[in-house]
């Protein structure tokens, strides 16, 4: 593993038992199916899907807090997914949490200064008053008032509880901060505050984020390199900047195109692809292609036969049979 | 539904068997105590003690003594009290049973129509004074034991106005549906009152919960956007919903009932239903007729809450797709 | 239009609408001072934070909001008739009969325990003389019409057999059944999924092309506003900042708050470098200043600011601010007031 990994997932499953029944059989609900991919050190990752994609749950792999039901998950070149809680413990500590709803995700009845502080002590670090310093600076690291440390959850606005959020993820110094849909339940400017801090929180602890939104326009705003999930797998993924100008997998470029645009230059908008139909059940996943019923330029091919996840592109990854727009990406040489 | 039905069936043994083991140790492996004592009485001889220790099988291993009660009551069912020599459980049980489901037939009529529609009353007028004046009477129909008001209502109508306005009600005791519709109300009208009055008030009080956390959904903002009546959304819309929770806490409260647990108004009122009479097998002590009534109740039970998972699965739709 | 005459295409025309509830913690004005018209045909954008009194300015005009200590004052009309303080009666044929509603989340708007059939019928059937059997085949053609597969099979399906997005159509197909005059929609796509947002915007406007009705789309989404609305109301705590044609609003926005809800937005479409922010939280409106109600947040703040700017502007484009044109062109001209690099 070469050091610039900090976080490499191999073949990733995790499947549910589902409660329904598929022509007679109790299916297997397969949230995540397969996925492959590699955080560099220092990068910000971004994974991008519609609600249901699982995305959330690919986090909770990674992270250790759901077993995998099958692939490997290394992290720093250690394997995880073999190691009991125990062992478990002191990487825990180097991969972090930040959670969507910062109304559900802090505990109402302890003080916000011990919500911060609790990681640090339960994991024995420093005394009371070290525990107590750290706590403040931490408090005006993320741009909260550290006189405001004895006060509630309740008492602050979604922001500021989400910079609280925040904070509890940094107070053990974490190389990895893995953010679910982190801004999503803010309004806009608020929004901006907390994704400015946290883009500034990056460089000055040179973080590593790994961060999972639905929004097209966030996640380009924040990633380096950008993985766009379906249906339990990673269609495509690659620099940021180059999926979103020129998107090669019909999901990815259907998707760009329906995203709201602000009218405020005078270049021609994308042409809308509008795709039909729902995101099947993921207990009764069509064969071949997931995407293949509502893909555009499905063919025949496409219903029987899986397509592998390859590199078409310097660094850029798709699992497609039939991608759009390579004349548009210079190949590998 | 046959799976369901098969389901509910291999539950409900599951349960009568839990039961009947729990009944028949408690009875026979509380250590100190010589059931053929407790048969043949304190001071029986010990050559009468160990005549009834034979007869009824009672120096046996105690597997094959439930065995033999088990054989007895659900095969043969000719299982005889320990205490009224002779007398057979079942013939008891199934002369009693009648009068019990008419107590409590009755009741559940006048407790819904009384909860429902005070449920709905408070509701509608929350914020103005009937409100909690309806809770008020909720709260205290809750509150006062039913052994008191049933005494209470024997005192007052049976007592000094026995002679006057309430000449027409009997002096207790019960006439069958078949023998005399009009007699068989007007004997049971005053134990109706008395039961149904905790239960309407524990639905009453529950519905206009129900019924203001409905109104408070979004599907009720929907419903007056597309311009129905006030009336039509209480009615066709919330009550439709808050009803979802009343059906599983009415089946419930009926199993029970059935099974047994309008025992202290049967006493009071001295009808000789399947309460009064587990009443009288708790106080002499008579394993057979005790075993009797609680597989008579168990089986009450498991019955109601089956009816109302089907009930259920008909009035929420979103039930039916897992079942 | 001015606010100030009363255009003789307008189907809603809306001027100076407060609300306020009388709270324990004293009065809280929700929307203060609104005024707007929506034309014939006319999609009109409200967009504002949570909080900015978009919802309660379009659900009180219509009696929706059912609080006891709320207070409605300034005028409605609805094609020319005075809306504000109907009878429930009233009001109830309006509601539901000449304006449709949609709302946020499709997974809570129907009543479950129904078929959305019998809820299609059910509206259909209290403003028109119709059928039940009539009312029926209204609503399967209407569940084809707003694209539901299988309408035949499907008008007898319960609300939770469908998923967000049809569910959203079967909201839609309920709100347009009686053809209503104005269509107000409540954050219609916020609670779905990109492509499920574009199969709704798209349909809406279909629809809309068809049916002939205005709309009122409410939304936090600048880019939903850019992409279905025609002219915009933005909203900041209760009051109106900007009113203008979307083009206009989006490209040579005159309000500060304007300025930095357009640059807060990151973009899908181009790369944004650093997000411009709105410093501080929104206004508690339990504390709305008496003057200039975004004046604490705003890095232009003058003296004057202490009093309410009044709505004004050249033609249809009005703002509430006291900023010089000429101050205006300084500030769009040195700082980056839109979120491109």
């Amino acid at each position: 593993m070469s050091d610039d990994v900090l976080l490499r997932a191999t073949d990733v499953v995790k499947s549910f038992a589902s409660r329904r029944r598929v022509k007679g059989i109790r299916s297997l609900n397969t949230a995540v199916n397969g996925v492959s991919l590699e955080v560099k050190r220092g990068e910000t990752l971004g994974i991008v899907g519609e609600s249901g994609c699982g995305k959330s749950t690919l986090a909770r792999c990674l992270v250790q807090l759901l077993p995998v039901t099958s692939g490997h998950v290394e992290f720093n070149g250690v394997e995880l997914t073999t190691l009991s809680r125990r062992q478990l413990r002191p990487h825990r500590r180097e991969m972090q949490l930040v959670f969507q709803d910062p109304y559900a995700s802090l505990n109402p009845r302890r003080t916000v200064g011990d919500i911060v502080a609790d990681p640090m002590r339960i994991n024995k670090i420093g005394s009371d008053a070290e525990i107590n310093a750290r706590v403040r600076e931490l408090f005006q690291t993320v741009g909260l008032d550290p006189t405001a440390l004895r006060r509630y959850p309740h008492e602050f606005s979604g922001g500021q509880r989400q910079r609280i959020g925040i904070a509890r993820s940094l107070s053990l110094n974490p190389s990895l901060v893995v953010a679910d849909e982190p801004v999503s339940a803010l309004d806009v400017s608020v929004q901006a505050q907390v994704l400015n801090l946290m883009t500034d929180l990056q460089d000055e602890f040179k973080l590593t984020y790994l961060f999972i939104a639905h929004d097209l326009g966030v996640v380009r705003h924040v990633s380096d390199r950008v993985g766009v999930m379906y249906l339990g797998e990673i269609v495509e993924l690659g620099e940021a900047e180059a999926l979103y100008e020129t998107p090669l997998h019909p999901y990815t470029e259907a998707l760009l195109s329906v995203v709201p645009e602000l009218n405020d230059t005078d270049a021609p908008r994308r042409e809308r692809i509008i795709i039909s139909g729902d995101v099947p059940d993921p207990a009764d996943r069509p064969t071949g292609c997931s995407f293949h019923p509502r893909c555009p330029v499905a063919t025949d091919l496409c219903t029987t036969e899986k397509p592998d996840f390859v590199e078409l592109r310097p660094g850029r990854f798709v699992a497609c049979h039939h991608p759009r727009n390579l004349e548009a990406v210079a190949p590998i040489t | 539904m046959l799976r369901f039905i098969a389901k509910r069936l291999a539950s409900a043994i599951l349960v009568m068997f839990t039961i009947s083991v729990l009944v028949f140790l408690i009875f026979f492996a509380t250590p100190g105590v010589n059931p053929a004592s407790r048969i043949a009485g304190r001071t029986a001889s010990p050559a009468v003690l160990r005549q009834v220790s034979k007869e009824f099988g009672l120096n046996r291993p105690l597997p094959i003594r439930y065995g033999l009660m088990m054989y007895h009551l659900f095969i043969k069912q000719d299982l005889t009290s320990y205490v009224n020599i002779g007398d057979r459980i079942i013939p008891q049980i199934t002369a009693a049973a009648p009068i019990t489901l008419s107590l409590i037939f009755g009741a559940v009529v006048i407790w819904l129509l009384v909860g429902i529609s005070g449920g709905v009353i408070a509701a509608k007028n929350k914020g103005k004074f009937v409100d909690p004046l309806v809770m008020f009477f909720g709260i205290a129909a809750i509150s006062i034991p039913v052994y008191w008001l049933g005494e209470m209502v024997s005192l007052v109508t049976q007592g000094g106005l026995h002679n006057s306005i309430f000449a027409w009600v009997p002096n207790g005791g019960y006439v069958s549906l078949t023998q005399n519709p009009w007699q068989w109300a007007l004997h049971l009208f005053f134990p109706w009152l008395t039961l149904a009055s905790l239960y309407a008030g524990i639905y009453a009080r529950v519905l206009r919960g129900e019924l203001i956390n409905n109104m408070n959904e979004d599907y009720i903002r929907t419903a007056r956007a597309k311009g129905l009546s006030e009336r039509r959304i209480l009615y066709r819309h919330a009550l439709r919903c808050s009803l979802i929770s009343i059906v599983s806490l009415f089946g419930l409260d009926v199993g029970v009932l059935v099974g047994g647990a309008a025992l202290l108004t049967e006493v009071v009122f001295g009808l000789q239903g399947v309460g009064w009479l587990t009443y009288q097998g708790l106080q002499n002590l008579d394993l057979p007729l005790i075993m009797g009534c609680v597989m008579y109740g168990a089986f009450f039970v498991v019955l109601a809450s089956a009816a109302v998972d089907v009930i259920y699965a008909y009035i929420d739709p979103r039930i039916r797709v897992v079942a | 239009m001015s606010p100030e005459e009363t255009p003789t295409d307008a189907v809603l025309s809306v001027r100076d609408l407060s609300v306020s509830f009388a709270t324990r913690q004293g009065v809280v004005r929700a929307v203060d001072g609104l005024s707007f018209d929506v034309g014939t045909k006319e999609v009109l954008g409200i967009v504002g934070e949570s909080g900015s009194g978009k919802s309660v300015a379009m659900y009180s005009m219509l009696g929706l909001v059912r609080d006891a200590n709320v207070s409605i004052s300034g005028s409605v009309r609805f094609e020319g008739r005075e809306i504000l303080g109907l009878s429930d009666t009233e009001m109830q044929s309006v509601r539901g009969g000449e304006v449709g509603m949609i709302f946020q989340d499709p997974m809570t708007a129907l009543t479950p325990v129904y078929t959305v059939g019998w809820q299609i019928v059910e509206q259909l059937r209290a403003h028109n003389d119709m059928t039940k059997k009539a009312a029926y085949v209204r609503a399967t053609e209407l569940l084809a019409e707003v694209g539901i597969p299988d309408p035949k099979s499907r008008v007898n399906h319960y609300p939770h057999e469908f998923s967000g997005g049809m569910r959203q159509r079967v909201v839609i197909a309920m709100a347009l059944s009686c053809n209503p005059k104005l269509l107000i929609a409540d954050e219609p796509t916020t609670a779905l999924d990109v492509t499920t947002q574009a199969q709704i915007l798209d349909l809406m406007g279909r629809l809309q092309a068809i049916h002939g009705s205005s709309i009122v789309i409410i939304t936090h989404d600048m880019g939903v506003i850019a992409e279905i609305a025609h002219r915009v109301v933005v909203m900041y705590a209760g009051r109106p900042a900007e009113i203008g044609p979307e083009l206009d609003v989006v490209r040579s926005a005159r309000h500060p708050y304007t300025w930095g809800l357009l640059g807060a937005v990151p973009r899908a479409d181009v790369k944004t470098r650093r997000l411009v922010t709105i410093p501080g939280n929104a206004v508690s409106p339990l504390e709305v200043p008496t003057g200039c109600a975004f004046a604490p947040r705003c890095q232009y703040r003058m003296d004057i600011c202490a009093e309410r700017p009044p709505l004004r502007g050249a033609r249809d484009h009005l703002d509430a601010c006291w900023l010089s044109d000429e101050q205006r062109l300084e500030i769009r001209s040195t700082v980056t007031v839109r979120g491109e690099s």
